[in-house]
Order: C-alpha cells, then sequence, then structure tokens
C-alpha cells in the first residue's frame, strides 16, 4: 500500500488536467439560446466529476463507519477518517463550482428551497464536522463511536441527493446522463466520461494515501510512547 | 461580470483546493515518514548504549 495512493492520486491529477484541457478546448460550445451563460457551462466538467468523487467518498465514509462501529476494525477507522477529508475536498469543490455557475446562469449563488443544493451542502458540512470535530477531541473508543456514528446517519442523504433532481427539479438541472432523458453532445460526454474517470482515481488514491497517513500517525505516536518509556 | 470571468473563478478555487488537499497530504506523509526514521533511529542507538 506504501505509494499506491499517491499514484493513483497522481494518474487521476493528470486525468483531471485532461479533462479541463479537453473541457476547454475540444469540447463543443452550447447553444447560446439555450443558456445565460453559456461559457460557464464549461464549470460542469469539473463539477460533475467533483460531486461524484464526493458521493464516493461519502459510500467509502459509510463502509469505514459500519465496519468501525460493529468490528472495531482499524482500518476501518482509518478509511473514515480518510474518507472525511476527502468528502470535504471534493464536496468544497462541488459546492464553490455550483455556486459560481448558479451566480452567472441564474442570478443567484443558492437556492435555499431546491433539495438537491441543501441535502449535497448538508453532507459537505457533515464532513467539515467530522474532521474538525476529530481534531479537538482526544482519540479513543468513545469518540471513534461517536464519529462514526454521525458517518452511519449522514449517508441516508447520500441516496436522497441522488434522486432529488429526479424527484423534486426545483433550481439543479435534471440528470444528462444514466437516463432516458439525457439531451448531452456526444463529445461532451466523452470528456464527462474522462473527468468521472480520473476524479474516481483521484479519490481513491486519496482515500488510501489517507488511510496510509493516519497508519504512519498512529505509528509514531507508538514510537513516541516508546521511545519517552526508554529516556524516563 | 461576464461569464468567462465566472469561468475562470470557479476553475482557479477548484485548481487551489485540490491543490492545496494534494500537497497536504503528500507532505504530511513525507513529514511523518521522516518524524518515525529519526525516532526509529534513537530507540536504537539507546538501546545499544
Amino acid at each position: 500500500m506504501r505509494n499506491w495512493g499517491q499514484s493513483l492520486a497522481i494518474i487521476g491529477l493528470t486525468g483531471a488536467g485532461l479533462t479541463l484541457w479537453l473541457g476547454f478546448m475540444w469540447a463543443p460550445s452550447v447553444s447560446i439560446d439555450a443558456f445565460k451563460a453559456p461559457e460557464a457551462q464549461r464549470i460542469f466538467y469539473w463539477h460533475v466529476p467533483s460531486a461524484w468523487a464526493a458521493m464516493i467518498s461519502f459510500t467509502t465514509l459509510f463502509i469505514g463507519s459500519v465496519v468501525w462501529f460493529f468490528k472495531r476494525s482499524e482500518w476501518a477507522w482509518r478509511m473514515h477518517v480518510a474518507s472525511t477529508e476527502a468528502g470535504l475536498a471534493t464536496g468544497m469543490m462541488a459546492v464553490w463550482s455550483g455556486c459560481i455557475w448558479g451566480a452567472a446562469e441564474w442570478g443567484v449563488p443558492w437556492d435555499w428551497t431546491d433539495v438537491r443544493l441543501n441535502t449535497f451542502a448538508i453532507l459537505t458540512l457533515l464532513s467539515l464536522y467530522l474532521v474538525l470535530g476529530r481534531k479537538s477531541q482526544p482519540d479513543g473508543i468513545e469518540t471513534r463511536d461517536t464519529f462514526s456514528a454521525f458517518g452511519m446517519y449522514g449517508f441516508i442523504l447520500v441516496p436522497v441527493t441522488y434522486i432529488a433532481t429526479r424527484l423534486w427539479q426545483i433550481r439543479h438541472p435534471g440528470p444528462v446522463v444514466a437516463t432516458s432523458e439525457g439531451s448531452l453532445n456526444s463529445d461532451m460526454g466523452i470528456v464527462l466520461l474522462v473527468g468521472g474517470i480520473s476524479f474516481s482515481i483521484l479519490v481513491i488514491g486519496h482515500i488510501i494515501s489517507g488511510m496510509r497517513l493516519t497508519k504512519l500517525q498512529m505509528q509514531f505516536e507508538e514510537l513516541q510512547a516508546k521511545y519517552e518509556g526508554a529516556v524516563k | 461580470m461576464n461569464d468567462v470571468t465566472y469561468l475562470a473563478v470557479a476553475y482557479l478555487g477548484m485548481v487551489a483546493g485540490i491543490a492545496v488537499w494534494t500537497w497536504t497530504v503528500f507532505a504530511r506523509s513525507k513529514s511523518l515518514e521522516e518524524k518515525i526514521r529519526s525516532l526509529e533511529k534513537a530507540i536504537t542507538n539507546d538501546e545499544s548504549e
């Protein structure tokens, strides 16, 4: 597992760079009649993959939380920790880019009545809470159980977020892929696919790196205790 | 602002986010590896003395 995570993250970053280049240089422009801000539509080539990567993170957060809670497995706790950081980073990217696109296209960065926007924001805030909360609490079984419970119950919002635009399309656009109503140009679809694959590799690489980081942190603390014991 | 400016601001923010996130994870990992190496060395030296 030593350099796997970092290698995958670098491959993912390269793919994300390629997506950006294709999105700017190769993907066709959208109709100026269909969009108020047609150039800003290109935000979508990183916005959708980063939201997808956040969903992967929230899913691995759920898996890590459940396995820690019921099996007390160290790798599961490491997965929980790494997934909260990955979910926060990718969730923030999706929220940021969505707000900017909303400001350009809708004239407002946020709509408090839109289910998709709000459930996704709550998931990102949950990651923020878990990252900050863990840093302010001493590590222990009770702390891990508390944060794992949040990781488990928070996952309820993942399927709700996924189906939100299918059930209640208020402001956020509906699905453009994996649907019979899909209206995405095939070249745009290819760029989006490259982005989706790249961000998936990136976030998996980051989660593996984050799990290794937590392992190193624990190893360091054990060695430090051993060294201090030897010095005394 | 025109829509190209919105596009630039969105991508600058995301590129900065992805860079900070990746750099933080890689740098923390490297720093911990170095600390572990020096602690292991110190423990080995203590044991041999």
